[in-house]
């Protein structure tokens, strides 16, 4: 309903590969209930990527594990997940099951913790045939094979035996990905892939997304608190704060005319190649809110340099033109304080040089 | 020695950075039912068997015969023993002896196990190698032969036992304590302290043990768990104090002897005594570990 | 895994020498010294003179050791004046005894703590979980003696149904005459193992379940039973194999009680036996058995574990745990 009709981008023509309306999830905890994700809608198309970026507890993560249908039990939703066409929302468990791996895949952060640590690569990679598709041992590890060629893996054969701490963190990573994607689900989530790697691996593994993302017309979801990783890599990026959307927008329009306060002060704490010696990074102050309480004003309110009384009589609304939305008062008028560039924070990761 | 020894003091962290963290430790343990019960248990038990006797006087003196074996009734809640001691009185005065042995094991066995371990992990290499091999043969041999073979060597009295129970106690935190100075003899400030010349012991005393307190106090809790057991468990033997001193191992031991004449009230009551106790420990001690943030691990 | 097995051995190696220069020091630590220890109580300073004069001890201290570690490998453990019999041949009747209550006990224990421990990491803070980890932690907390006596009042003096002495006699068959007697025993080792095995369980459990490698499981579409045995058990029991090992001491101290009470013809029983009278040369050879039996039953488990964790094989063998 707050997605504008006439989605622009080339697959407009086809339904969505992954479509969230109006979700919400709560969770509910022994003392006190978390409003974890409030009210978040989202379109991604085959073969296209979105960002969803936000500090630690905004409910990225939540939304993501929504959309891969692995929310935990003490999870109330309302709204609706479709992935590939099937709802991921509402569905009992044993439904649920059937989606999982083949209508949406998903990595997370920590490569090394992902895997199995006693169970040979071949058969972590090709165990989702096996479970989802009924495919024998042997097509299983013949598939596997191609898999980790595709997310290029050098020597692919050989790896297939061997156990995971033999394998680097990005190499590991990929094996993950593979896994993810041996069943060609219609989307990918990615939850922070590249936090726990170093900063080459980073765009190397960046790239792969990219390039799987062409050639497999998967729909990526790239969730991460870090603004560099989403610069290159995504058309739309979603900004999160408190459990909201509180922007969203085709990413260039967003770095380079950023509404909301909070996308705005989230650009001036990256490093930039531009950013001079000596000069302080912007730091955003205060904390997040607290989820478990219900909001009567604009939530970023508390932390914003521009507040007015308005802002805290209630909460704003999402506006603005097709195709960029924000939810914002005040919003900032496009001539931001922000150079603009779109390079990822690889560049310069210990200061200009 | 001392101006140089001050100097590295002030590098270790800041002392309100120590009162804020002991303030969350506290606040931590507190918010922990089960903690807090054990500990209500542990001031319960004191009070039982130190404060008990004054206002329920007994004999304990004088064997009385005529009176064995009575069954629990009016003026003797718990009955009597086989030579006339009133039960309830007995619980409150063995329980004296058990809590003041295994109080003092446990405060000899961390202490010194605390400064070996230290001192293994701060010097590392051979002299830990060497230092934790020993500790690992103690450990190889069960705790109960060990005491019960010393016990047999050195015939306890009340600071023997204290001595023998500790001797035999103290390799677990001396591997606890070591694992973690291990890691603290890298820090910043024990290095600093190293380059400015202080002598070892003072790093090890001032830097290395302090650091460990979180450690420290929580296996020191576990091992008065620990010890009552083991002075119970060497009582019961036949190999603890001798008689007439009364303590609940000792006391299950004469139960043991009438376990086929039914007389149930020479048998519960120490033994739960010494669960209750224990039980209480325990949950006092898994509380700590918690409210340090240790590893879940004894 | 070479690296490791090699540096783990000579470990073992190394500890197995200290036990032995422990009891070495144990029997020189005597009141008289090893002549006491040998003769009795009742020797008299002129025979203990000639005693020491007779088995080289008044060589000095590193020559005594040589002599008797040479000794003690070659299986002379010395001899006991008050049962009048050799060490070893006392040994070689109950050590059998012994472990075969260890070993029964602790193989019903673990038949019963895992699936327990496995069942209430699965049911995590709710209500049974809650009511069995009570349950545990006061048996955890109760001594092997006093459950003993328990057993043996309920099962043995009140029920009739059990009896409260273990089968007798000497040789190890003798143990099968009478396998009801061997219930209450058995049911005391395995109880107190079962509260510290099934806590164990249920940590390493519940600790792999966190892992994000069984989210990942799930996403792929495993359901829960699939996860838990395809993934979960694995990781979560190799550890247990290592729990065994350093259990052994905990076990045996455990095994001396339940004997004693027991009257269980076994080696906590010979031990506890001759504790009562000193008879020192039983006492070290006793100790001398234990401890090696320890050493190698956890270096043992140790080559276990690695055998199962495949991670162990490549990474400890640079860093092994001391």
């Amino acid at each position: 309903m707050t997605t504008p009709p006439g989605d622009p981008g080339p697959a407009a023509a086809t339904a969505p590969a992954l479509e969230v309306d109006g979700l919400s999830v709560d969770i509910e905890l022994r003392r006190s209930t978390v409003h974890a994700v409030d009210g978040v809608s989202l379109q991604v198309h085959a073969g296209e990527s979105v960002g969803v970026v936000g500090e630690s507890g905004c409910g990225k993560s939540t939304l993501g594990l929504a959309v891969a249908g692995l929310l935990p039990e003490n999870t109330q939703t309302t709204g609706a997940v479709r992935a590939g066409g099937q709802p991921m929302t509402g569905v009992p468990d044993r439904e649920l099951r059937a989606l999982r791996g083949t209508k949406v895949g998903i990595v997370f952060q920590d490569p090394m913790t992902s895997l199995n640590p006693t169970k040979r690569i071949g058969v972590q990679v090709g165990e989702t045939l096996r479970l989802q598709r009924g495919v024998g041992k042997a097509a299983a590890r013949e598939a596997a094979a191609e898999m980790l060629d595709l997310v290029g893996l050098p020597r692919p054969r050989d790896q297939l035996d061997r156990y995971p701490h033999e394998l680097s963190g990005g190499m590991r990573q990929r094996v993950v990905i593979a896994s993810a994607l041996i069943c060609e689900p219609a989307v990918l989530v990615a939850d922070e892939p590249t936090t726990a790697l170093d900063v080459t691996t980073q765009s190397q593994i960046l790239e792969l997304f990219d390039d799987l993302r062409q050639r497999l017309g998967m729909a990526l979801l790239l969730i991460t608190h870090d603004m560099g990783v989403v610069a290159g890599h995504t058309d739309r990026v979603l900004v999160m704060y408190g459990g909201q959307e509180v922007e969203m927008g085709p990413t260039p329009d967003l770095f380079t005319a950023p509404r909301h306060r909070y996308t705005e002060a989230l650009l001036a704490s990256i490093l930039h190649l531009e950013t001079a010696r000596g000069q302080a990074l912007y730091a955003i102050s205060g904390r997040p809110p607290d989820l478990t309480a219900r909001f009567a004003e604009c939530r970023f309110a508390a932390r914003c340099h521009e507040a007015q009384a308005d802002c805290r009589a209630g909460q704003p609304t999402l506006t603005g033109p097709d195709g960029h939305e924000y939810r914002c008062l005040h919003p900032a008028d496009g001539t931001t304080r922000v150079p603009l560039t779109a390079a990822p924070r690889t560049a310069a990761a210990g200061g200009t040089p | 020695m001392t101006s140089v020894g001050e100097v590295a003091a002030t590098l270790t962290p800041a002392a309100g950075a120590t009162q804020r963290r002991a303030r969350l430790v506290l606040d931590t343990f507190l918010a922990n039912r089960a903690a807090v019960a054990g500990l209500v248990l542990i001031v319960a038990l004191t009070l039982f068997c130190f404060i008990g006797p004054l206002l329920y006087h007994t004999n304990q003196v004088t064997t009385r015969l005529g009176l064995e074996h009575l069954a629990p009734g009016s003026g003797r809640p718990l009955g009597t023993d086989e030579v006339g001691y009133d039960q309830l009185g007995r619980l409150m005065v063995g329980g004296q002896t058990s809590l003041e042995v295994a109080f003092g094991a446990a405060a000899v066995a961390v202490l010194f196990g605390a400064a070996w371990g230290a001192t293994a992990g701060y010097f590392g290499g051979l002299v830990d190698g060497l230092m934790m091999r020993i500790v690992d043969a103690m450990l190889a041999i069960p705790a109960l032969f060990l005491l019960l073979i010393l016990a047999t060597i050195f015939r306890p009295n009340v600071g023997m036992l204290i001595l023998v129970v500790g001797l035999v106690a103290w390799l677990v935190p001396a591997r606890l304590v070591r694992g973690e100075s291990l890691s603290l003899r890298t820090r910043e400030y024990v290095l600093a302290a190293k380059t400015m010349g202080v002598r070892a012991p003072t790093i090890i005393r001032r830097h290395i043990i302090t650091n460990c307190i979180g450690t420290i106090l929580v296996n020191a809790t576990f091992q008065v768990a620990d010890a009552v057991l083991l002075v119970a468990a060497l009582s019961y033997l036949g190999l603890g104090i001798p008689p007439p001193a009364a303590n609940w191992g000792s006391m299950l031991s004469n139960g043991l002897d009438f376990s086929y004449s039914g007389y149930w009230w020479m048998i519960y009551p120490p033994g739960l005594a010494i669960v209750v106790t224990v039980v209480a420990f325990n949950l006092v001690g898994d509380g700590l570990r918690d409210a340090f943030g240790l590893a879940r691990r004894r | 895994m070479t690296r490791y097995l090699v540096r783990r051995v000579g470990q073992a190696v190394i500890v197995l020498l200290l036990v032995t220069i422990i009891v070495f020091g144990l029997l020189h630590l005597l009141p008289g010294g090893p002549a006491r220890a040998i003769l009795g109580t009742m020797a008299t300073p002129t025979s203990i003179k000639a005693f020491n004069q007779a088995n080289g001890l008044n060589h000095p201290i590193p020559v005594q050791y040589w002599d008797w570690l040479t000794k003690a490998l070659r299986g002379n453990l010395g001899y006991s004046y008050q049962q009048n019999q050799s060490v070893a041949s006392l040994l070689t009747q109950r050590v059998p005894k012994t472990a075969f209550l260890a070993g029964v006990s602790v193989l019903i224990a673990l038949l019963i703590a895992v699936p327990v421990g496995l069942y209430q990491a699965v049911r995590r803070s709710r209500f049974d979980d809650y009511l069995l980890t009570v349950a545990n932690f006061g048996l955890y907390s109760t001594p092997a003696f006093w459950l003993a006596l328990v057993l043996v009042d309920l099962f043995a003096v009140r029920m009739h149904v059990f009896p409260a002495e273990a089968p007798q006699g000497s040789n190890f068959s003798a143990i099968f005459s009478d396998p009801k007697g061997l219930v209450l025993p058995v049911a005391t080792i395995a109880l107190v193992s079962i509260a510290a095995f099934s806590r164990y369980v249920r940590s390493s459990v519940l600790d792999q379940l966190s892992q994000d490698y069984v989210r990942m499981a799930r996403s792929k579409g495993a359901g829960r039973r699939y996860v838990l045995t395809a993934h979960v058990l694995r990781n979560a029991l190799s550890p247990v194999v290592t729990l065994l090992g350093l259990s052994l001491p905990f076990i045996l101290s455990g095994t001396l009680i339940t004997e004693q009470v027991f009257n269980y013809p076994g080696v906590g029983l010979l031990f506890f036996t001759a504790c009562t009278v000193q008879d020192y040369p039983v006492l070290l050879g006793v100790i001398l058995v234990v401890g090696t039996a320890t050493v190698l039953g956890s270096l043992l488990a140790d080559i276990g574990y690695a055998v199962l964790d495949p991670r162990v094989r490549y990474v400890r063998a640079e860093a092994a745990p001391a």
